[in-house]
């Protein structure tokens, strides 16, 4: 069984001096560009999977994003990391594509958490039940569902900070929103999700 | 209550306080009595790490790398032994 709660998947912190490879391709350097392409791929490609729920939107999301990336790095100016330049790219795409497309389930509303129900309630803790499941294609369905339920503004930042593990200036850096606006959009989409995983794993038995 | 002073310095840093300022203390106070928003603040943790671990169950496919770096112009360039598995 995986240790969910040790566990961490996108580490953002380059394992290469980024800076020297950013300065490289701003020259030209095909091998440095090629290194860059390398290293944010599947970041990039993973934010586009969970932003759209779409595979080829997410291939398209990728391509659109390197694309650009390699015909105006030598724009970048080093005000932000780079990956938080590059993220602001395809984060900029994933939602002008999101835009032209018709939902694929209605928009739920988001409440903040019911602060004095929760003390007022004895809420069941969940067990510490079998995480392999989630690799289950039913299961991981119903994930990918309620994620994509979530308003686009609430999805963006949730991927970011829980998925991506970006700090909360970075996000608030990329989707150009102020740092306490990304922590309440975070804390509503926790909880619709929290509620909403409670209501499946019901169903489904686990808790 | 299990691990309450590491329960409220997490909530403390969801929230973007300082540990000893006015609203960490409040909830300091307030989880000590209430056993309510431990077990919320547990759930809410395995909610985000189930999503975490769903999220590294998607591979990017070989074909989507392969065309990217075609697309780009750079499938010809060498870059052995430098991929990060990120």
């Amino acid at each position: 069984m995986i240790d969910v709660l040790n566990y961490s998947t996108l580490d953002t912190t380059p394992q290469f001096d980024e800076n020297e490879l950013v300065s490289l391709a701003q020259k030209g350097d095909r091998q440095a560009l090629s290194r860059l392409v390398i290293e944010y791929r599947n970041r990039i490609y993973h934010l586009g999977l969970r932003l759209t729920g779409n595979e080829q939107d997410a291939e398209d999301i990728l391509q659109e994003t390197f694309l650009i990336m390699v015909k105006k790095v030598h724009q970048f100016k080093g005000n932000s990391s780079f990956y938080t330049w590059l993220y602001r790219i395809a984060v900029n795409i994933g939602l002008r594509k999101l835009k032209s497309k018709p939902r694929k389930y209605d928009h739920v509303s988001i409440d903040d958490p019911d602060i004095e129900y929760i003390s007022s309630t004895q809420t069941a803790e969940w067990p510490d039940f079998d995480y392999s499941q989630v690799s289950q294609k039913q299961f991981r369905k119903k994930l990918d569902k309620l994620i994509e339920k979530l308003p686009d503004i609430y999805r963006t930042v949730f991927i970011l900070r829980d998925l991506h593990e970006l700090s909360t200036e970075d996000t608030s850096k990329i989707l150009q929103i102020t740092p306490s606006n990304t922590k309440i959009r975070l804390m509503r989409a926790r909880n619709f999700l929290k509620e909403e995983l409670e209501k499946v794993m019901t169903e489904e038995g686990l808790i | 209550m299990k691990n309450s002073s590491e329960l409220y310095k997490k909530i403390c840093e969801y929230l973007g306080c300082d540990l000893n300022s006015e609203p960490c203390q409040q909830i300091k106070e307030h989880m000590a009595k209430c056993p309510g928003c431990e077990v919320y603040v547990d759930n809410l943790k395995k909610t985000v790490n189930l999503y975490k671990v769903a999220d590294n169950c998607d591979d990017i496919p070989d074909d989507v790398c392969t065309k990217l770096l075609i697309s780009l112009n750079l499938d010809n360039i060498s870059n052995s032994g430098t991929e990060s598995g990120n």
